[in-house]
């Protein structure tokens, strides 16, 4: 009998005990029925959240592109019309695309616009401007003419210049203002450019400068710099020069270029000088601003496109059988 | 009687200690708790408990976005949750002074484009540090690649057919790893197509091409000696010849840039390569189009072949007379 209260008494004390056990445990796992839920839609939760990362970069991407209050940068390309034309406008457009607060001025060497450039400007999404120039004919490079024969582009971007002036000096209010920061930069159109050159350059007192790359008959030239400022140049070509540094190399405020209005290219200077030629107007070496980690990173390229071979539409033209000249290229 | 009465009190007092080991079993093994409702009742030990849970939630979830992203770097096949077909840009590349340049220019490109997964493959017996983190800093989708084509069958002073035309095993290997990395059967809808680095591509190109659904055609500028190759395209909107000069009866007289093929073309039809050795010049992308597809499966895109939107562009070798024979540049800047 002994035994029997005995057990009876554990056996109802176990009994209590493991009833209240389980009912704490089931308190606990009062939401399991949504945790299993949540486990056949964890793949799902993972899209949903990488879609949502995308589209909150998406929005700060474009919210970036919308951003006012960087100062901005004025691109000024000169353009002629020749075969690849169209192909690096197409892609130096996608880089320009990605840069916030930019305008580009395209000035092509031409007595008018033409209509490649208007519909292909009109289409391409970014904030332009139209212009054009035509080269007078004694500093036109002629057909097998090597490149290096005269300076390219001089007028074009003397007149790139003339409308920035122009337009400085109406401006008023606001615009004045944002234009006191804005900066002027001098592309062609068949360099390549980094994102990050922009930003560099974004940011200019009076003239900035960085190491170029593939130019000179180098991999790259670039401005030495000490103790943050430029002492010398680094260049395999005529380092004597008062700017031994490409077109691509340098950026100006927009307030030096209408503070020193005489300051322009000359379309006569010396092969290599053009850019001299300029520079001088504005800036001793000694105040150039050195960008690029102080001009040790390689942030564009002066690249060149090959002239394609024609010889087949050539021939094909000869016979009246070339290829229809409807279809833009 | 005794015993049956000690043997359902044994029953009664095993069941409810075999359940609840049962359960908290299963609770230890599931390490992903949900978020809790905030209107849940209950003792407020436990609200602060799963104020707690809810943060390890967020934690681990960020961890799983993180390491899904490493592990698509590095070949793995990226999730698939959009309505839109996903275009594999291949683009084999190799090392010389301008491609740093060439790349930078064609990832500023390619960034515009929705739903692209780019495949980088590098002629070279390493994947280098240079395109690496090029690729690592556009923020995009890709696969990093390399595979080296063998120095003797590189020299040009091998007869023409001896040599592999540039990027075939680079291609190749691209091709391969679709083929491992995606299920033909996972309903998976893509567009396969070759960018060499140094052409130019407009992006209504790119969404020209999403909707392949076997091969498609288009012109490209400045190849075979002309303004423009293109399909000949009859009144039925088919294909049934080439406009070129260069050899027009070349089963697909047409260049790298200007086709791209349906995914699941690819994945069904496992040994279609491009050939390596014994082919004509010209004849590389016939050697992979003919395994797939008949010219009239060919689908024609750009306002049926009128326009162009993609240029065969080259760019010039840089002449670096003086860097001299040391290098007159400081080696350590990566240009």
């Amino acid at each position: 009998m002994r035994m029997r209260l005995k057990l009876k008494t554990v056996f109802v004390m176990y009994f209590m005990v493991s009833l209240l056990g389980l009912i704490y445990a089931l308190m606990q796992l009062g939401q399991r029925c949504d945790c299993r839920d949540h486990d056949m839609s964890k793949d799902q939760q993972i899209s949903h959240l990488q879609t949502e990362l995308r589209k909150l970069q998406e929005h700060v991407k474009t919210s970036e592109l919308k951003k006012t209050d960087v100062p901005r940068i004025y691109v000024i390309t000169p353009t002629y019309a020749r075969l690849v034309q169209k192909a690096e406008l197409t892609r130096l457009s996608h880089t320009f695309l990605h840069v916030p607060q930019l305008h580009w001025i395209v000035v092509e060497d031409s007595p008018h616009p033409t209509s490649l450039v208007t519909d292909f400007l009109a289409a391409s999404g970014l904030t332009y401007t139209h212009l054009h120039k035509l080269t007078p004919k004694d500093r036109k490079l002629q057909e097998g003419d090597p490149s290096w024969l005269k300076p390219r582009g001089a007028e074009q971007r003397n007149e790139g210049l003339r409308w920035l002036r122009e337009m400085g000096a109406a401006a008023e209010g606001k615009e004045a203002a944002a234009l006191e920061e804005a900066v002027v930069y001098f592309a062609d159109d068949d360099n390549t450019y980094s994102l990050q050159l922009f930003e560099e350059m974004r940011y200019t007192y009076r003239v900035s400068v960085w190491p170029v790359g593939l130019v000179g008959g180098m991999k790259f030239e670039r401005p030495v710099v000490e103790d943050g400022k430029v002492v010398r140049f680094h260049t395999g070509w005529r380092p004597n020069r008062p700017f031994p540094i490409d077109m691509a190399g340098f950026a100006v405020s927009l307030r030096s270029v209408m503070t020193n209005p005489e300051a322009r290219f000359d379309g006569d200077a010396q092969m290599g000088f053009l850019e001299s030629s300029f520079l001088q107007h504005l800036v001793t070496m000694d105040d150039l601003e050195p960008k690029a980690d102080l001009c040790t990173k390689v942030l564009v390229w002066h690249t060149r496109t090959e002239k394609p071979k024609m010889k087949r539409e050539d021939a094909l033209q000869k016979q009246g059988l070339g290829s229809d000249p409807d279809v833009e290229v | 009687m005794p015993k049956r009465k000690d043997f359902l009190a044994l029953v009664l007092i095993v069941l409810p200690w075999t359940l609840l080991i049962t359960f908290w079993h299963q609770r230890a093994g599931n390490p992903l708790l949900p978020v809790l409702k905030v209107n849940r009742t209950g003792a407020s030990k436990s609200h602060q408990r799963s104020f707690r849970l809810h943060e390890s939630c967020i934690i681990k979830n960020k961890h799983i976005t993180e390491v899904t992203r490493i592990k698509y770097v590095h070949s793995h096949s990226p999730p698939w949750s959009d309505a839109l077909p996903t275009l594999h840009v291949i683009t084999p590349t190799y090392s010389r002074p301008v491609q740093k340049a060439e790349l930078t220019r064609l990832t500023n490109t390619l960034l515009h484009v929705p739903k692209l997964h780019w495949l980088v493959v590098e002629d070279a017996a390493q994947r280098t540090a240079m395109v690496s983190r090029l690729l690592e800093n556009t923020g995009m989708n890709y696969t990093h690649l390399n595979v080296e084509t063998p120095p003797n069958l590189k020299v040009l002073k091998k007869p023409r057919n001896a040599r592999i035309p540039r990027g075939t095993m680079q291609r190749n290997l691209a091709l391969r790893w679709l083929r491992e990395n995606i299920n033909s059967r996972s309903g998976h809808k893509g567009v396969v197509y070759f960018a060499d680095d140094d052409n130019t591509y407009s992006l209504e190109l790119f969404e020209e091409m999403r909707w392949t659904l076997k091969a498609s055609v288009w012109p490209v500028a400045f190849v075979g000696g002309l303004r423009y190759e293109s399909p000949k395209i009859n009144s039925q909107g088919k294909v049934f010849g080439w406009r070129t000069v260069f050899d027009p009866h070349r089963p697909f007289a047409i260049d790298m840039a200007g086709f791209a093929v349906n995914l699941q073309l690819i994945l069904s039809k496992p040994q279609a390569y491009f050939k390596l050795k014994g082919v004509k010049g010209g004849y590389q992308e016939s050697s992979l189009l003919q395994d797939l597809v008949t010219l009239s499966d060919l689908e024609p895109k750009a306002s049926n072949c009128t326009k162009v939107l993609v240029w065969h562009t080259r760019t010039e070798r840089p002449l670096l007379v003086n860097e001299g024979k040391k290098g007159f540049t400081n080696a350590s800047v990566e240009v």
